[in-house]
């Protein structure tokens, strides 16, 4: 019996017992370090490596080829959790492609034995695959134009810039403050050993957790009904915005910016963003008609206080030529 | 010592000794320039201070103060002031209307657009090129002893790359003419700006273009008669290194103009110049430009002729053609490879740079407006990335003894694929409502973490790494090593490569747990690691290769197709990079000529959605390609008559030589 024909059924029952039978299991509700679907996925590709090697199977390189491309596709589709969203799936199927033909045009013999069945195909010597083949053809390039032009009702998707670019200047309650050498000023007390520093050793400054203390209560007045009380962006409220509120948590936000940035952000909210940032869609009101510019910035030091991220910092002197 | 013939070019190697010493000279004044610049500025400020006295005396004698002071928009003095100067020039103009003139069949921006981008697009590749011919010829020279035959090839190489590259000058010089007069007729009150603030330094470039135009046909024109004897062989190998030498300097002199105008100093805030040249020219991003620009061009160049050689390889009529175009291919990548390597840490620096100086312009750049742009640069890293090890792989396939390493590709490429899916994930994910619902967050839990520096930094390094563990394999793929330590230099390779991307992957994950600043240092032990693989791997393998003994010669000749079109794909993506990267670094400005000095006040003062500069880069590409098929053919010209007239006495080709 030809080994590809035999390599396939045994791969379609594999896969077919992991994927009913096992998946559940490795998927529970909680956490588990062992029952996880990566640690499932690992078994799945172990056992089709091992069964291939043991019986010897060989199979094609088209076949080989195949089955590294749908182990990729299983992976993005069924392993990855949550699932990612349409663009970025798209993005990693392309690169795990790229990836697939690097695999089988390494060498030349490698890309003639792959290559060798589409051709038979094409030329006719696999008859009745041809047949299949090209009568398949025009169907799904039917299928995909009826997809593409069908109408459709969700929101379009839009290219937003998260973190604009600030203006060099912003004026909040009557002062104009330009932003790129603006400090927080409840921070001076730990200015000096700030950068050689972690947050949590600050705590036990009295000063600085008074302020920290402040800003946490009027955080918890105002901002955590959108930005959650784990300041993780998950706040009651979050479930209905597009864009979702912040979440400070995250490496990329607040642990990438200056508090001027900050500064800014929050005094001027959504309306005050650059066209890029779809002003129209944020959610956030511009704070400094609600909090007083001091308010401002212990809020923003209880943010960096209770997450543990530095704002961020330059290097003086690399910043002006001396 | 030498004939009597010779004599008089005695005096050849003085002159060129006294002018390699003045650039050298003027090269480690720029090296060390930051120390020497701090006590300058004193001096100079002391001294301007003293004679701006005087002339005020003078002037107050007279009723009525003639020298005035300004401050430098960005030099700082030691104590963190801005450092004063004295006013002499003009300060920046309002531009209106009537300085700003228009075709009616394009925009005014995109057609200096398209001129400036072919012009550095034909300005890369000239610089380029001495620079391979430099290396190839002093390898031929180098070999003319162990073996005549190959250091008669690399000779024959390097001229013929200057025959190209000959043609491609008058080319380049051409198109900056195009380039000077779309800037005086188009933006002619933003020339007349650049042309009062930069009046000495274009002189200066200009004379340097003849120099540089004077070397370059004696280095070319003197090939033959220089090649004959050993003596003036090396003169013409030195000649090549002045020829270099006046390339890089005419390069940071054109590099200067761009970096002033996105970071400028030596001007105060109405954008009058303070009187020192230097401090113009020398701005913030001078350096790290220059460099970036140094490495983007050998890559550059060595992908276009890469191009041309695979495109020879793949139509050569016979075995001796197809031998002659691998080899070629061959030298063009590992040149462009060489290049490609440390050319991402060179983009570090010049970011950290942008940074320092305006977090305004990195956030545009980074995270801003420009940031699907870089998502797009990413993207075409990769694929110079997966290009470089696809021909490697590949050529690998073509080296006896290569079998012992070809299993390990598979592996090679998965790390690959994997590092360049955590290279690529972006920060901020396209996505519909109903899909953010389902992810519960902005954030995916797992892949979002690749989308800040930590991660990429850590996947760009690995990826390097990769490419240098791959080149490790392609160097011992035919030699069968004897020395008696070959267990322990092994042992120690495997051990470097190890450690490498553990201490990367280490750093990486660490990098999560510090501030920003402390994290952005960690890219330097990393890049460490990285470059460290590359050096003293490189260097355990070539010792150990001592008294080997080979499996089998190479089989030039025999690449796979998919081999020569990595390297078509290698070309078309840095031709199309090199102009993704120029869109962003010159439309950082936004709404700038000079970075807020100059305002741009013409209708094209906007930003350009990516589909239409991805439009206009795809047409750069696409024209400068078409110029440099009308130029390799201009150079084919004379090269098929003198082959003709040389096969035809003899009758029978000459066999092609085989590379160990």
């Amino acid at each position: 019996m030809n080994k590809t024909l035999v390599a396939t059924i045994i791969l379609a029952v594999v896969v077919g017992v992991f994927h009913y039978v096992l998946f559940p299991i490795f998927t529970p509700k909680g956490f588990s370090w062992v029952l996880n679907q990566y640690v499932y996925f690992l078994i799945l590709v172990l056992s089709i490596v091992a069964y291939n090697l043991i019986l010897k199977l060989k199979p094609a390189m088209a076949w080989r080829g195949g089955v590294v491309w749908l182990t990729g596709l299983y992976f993005y589709k069924f392993i990855l959790y949550p699932p990612v969203p349409w663009t970025l799936l798209i993005t990693y199927m392309m690169l795990w492609s790229i990836g697939t033909f690097l695999y089988i045009s390494q060498d030349e013999d490698t890309f003639r034995e792959f290559r060798a069945p589409l051709v038979k195909v094409v030329t006719g010597e696999y008859k009745f695959a041809r047949i299949i083949v090209f009568t398949l053809m025009p169907l799904l390039v039917g299928f995909a134009t009826y997809q593409s032009l069908i109408p459709k009702f969700a929101e379009p998707v839009e290219l937003r810039t998260v973190h604009p670019a600030p203006p060099a200047t912003t004026k909040v309650h009557g002062k104009t403050y330009g932003l790129e050498d603006l400090q927080n000023p409840y921070r001076v007390d730990e200015q000096d050993n700030y950068k050689d520093s972690f947050p949590f050793l600050d705590a036990d400054k009295q000063e600085y957790m008074k302020f920290v203390t402040e800003g946490g209560t009027v955080f918890f007045q105002n901002c955590h009904y959108c930005h959650g009380d784990q300041l993780n962006g998950l706040g009651m409220f979050s479930h209905v915005f597009n864009p979702t509120p912040a979440n400070f948590v995250d490496p990329g936000t607040i642990a990438m910016l200056r508090e001027s940035f900050l500064f800014w952000r929050v005094s001027k909210g959504g309306p005050g963003l650059p066209n890029e940032s779809t002003p129209w869609s944020s959610a956030m009101p511009p704070w400094e008609e609600h909090l007083t510019t001091e308010q401002i910035w212990k809020v923003i030091l209880f943010e960096y206080w209770y997450t543990g991220w530095h704002p961020r910092t330059f290097d003086d002197e690399s910043s002006v030529g001396e | 010592m030498l004939g009597k013939e010779h004599r008089k070019f005695k005096a050849i190697p003085w002159v060129l000794a006294a002018v390699l010493a003045v650039c050298f000279a003027g090269f480690a004044q720029n090296a060390f320039a930051k120390e020497a610049f701090a006590e300058s500025v004193f001096a100079e400020e002391a001294f301007a201070k003293e004679v701006g006295a005087q002339e005020a005396e003078v002037a107050e004698g007279e009723g009525k103060p003639e020298v005035e002071w300004s401050q430098d928009v960005f030099y700082k003095d030691f104590e963190g002031n801005p450092l004063k100067g004295i006013v002499s020039g003009y300060p920046a103009p309002e531009l209106g209307d009537s300085d700003y003139n228009r075709y009616d069949f394009a925009p005014s921006r995109m057609l200096l657009w398209m001129a400036n981008q072919q012009h550095l697009y034909f300005g890369s590749f000239v610089l380029a090129v001495p620079i391979f011919c430099m290396v190839i010829e002093f390898i031929g020279v180098r070999t003319k002893e162990s073996d005549p035959v190959l250091s008669a090839k690399y000779d024959k190489l390097a001229h013929d790359l200057m025959k190209v590259s000959l043609t491609a000058y008058s080319w380049t010089a051409i198109l900056g003419g195009v380039l000077l007069f779309t800037f005086i007729t188009l933006f002619p009150g933003f020339f007349k700006y650049m042309a009062g603030i930069f009046r000495p330094v274009m002189h200066v470039y200009a004379l340097m273009f003849l120099a540089e135009s004077g070397v370059l046909y004696v280095y070319y024109y003197g090939w033959d008669k220089m090649s004959a004897d050993p003596f003036l062989k090396w003169i013409h190998v030195s000649l090549s290194v002045l020829l270099n030498l006046i390339g890089t300097v005419l390069m940071y002199l054109a590099n200067s103009w761009a970096t002033f105008m996105q970071a400028p100093g030596g001007i105060d805030e109405q954008g009058r110049f303070l009187g020192n040249i230097w401090h113009v020219i020398h701005s913030t991003l001078w350096n790290p430009v220059g460099v970036h620009r140094i490495l983007g061009n050998i890559v550059f160049g060595g992908g276009i002729v890469g191009a041309y050689a695979a495109y020879h390889y793949l139509s050569a009529k016979n075995d001796e053609e197809k031998a002659h175009y691998d080899w070629m291919c061959y030298v063009a990548m590992f040149i462009a490879i060489f290049g490609l390597i440390p050319l991402p840490f060179a983009g570090y620096w010049l970011m950290k740079e942008v940074y320092a100086f305006r977090q305004q312009m990195g956030i545009t750049l980074m995270g801003g407006i420009m940031a699907w742009l870089f998502i797009i640069q990413a993207v075409m890293i990769g694929l110079l990335f997966f290009g470089a090890n696809s021909y490697l792989h590949n050529s690998m396939a073509r080296v006896k003894g290569a079998h012992r390493y070809m299993k390990y590709c598979k592996y090679m490429v998965l790390l690959l694929i994997v590092t360049f899916t955590m290279w690529m994930t972006p920060h901020t994910i396209v996505m519909t409502p109903a899909e953010l619902k389902a992810m519960g967050g902005a954030q995916h839990p797992v892949v979002g973490h690749f989308g800040v520096m930590s991660a990429k930094n850590t996947a760009v390094n690995l990826m390097i790494t990769c490419t240098i563990l791959c080149f490790t394999l392609y160097q011992k793929a035919n030699k069968k090593i004897m020395v008696p330590w070959q267990t322990i230099g092994n042992c120690w390779i495997a051990a470097i490569f190890v450690w490498a991307a553990l201490n990367i992957i280490f750093l990486g994950v660490y990098g999560y747990f510090l501030p920003a600043n402390q994290r952005v240092g960690l890219s330097v032990p990393q890049v460490t690691s990285t470059l460290t693989t590359l050096f003293a791997c490189t260097a355990i393998n070539i010792s150990m290769f001592k008294d080997s003994e080979s499996y089998g010669d190479i089989q030039w000749g025999t690449l796979s197709k998919v081999g020569a079109y990595a390297i078509f794909l290698l070309a078309i993506s840095f031709t199309w990079l090199m102009g993704l990267m120029g869109y962003i670094r010159s439309a950082v400005r936004l709404f700038w000529h000079v970075t807020e000095v100059v305002r741009d006040n013409s209708p094209d003062a906007y930003t350009l959605t990516i589909g239409e500069a991805g439009k206009m880069l795809t047409f750069n590409t696409l024209f400068v390609w078409v110029q440099f098929l009308v130029v390799f053919w201009v150079g084919s010209l004379t090269g098929k008559k003198k082959v003709e007239e040389a096969r035809a006495p003899q009758g029978i080709p000459v066999p092609a030589q085989q590379q160990q």
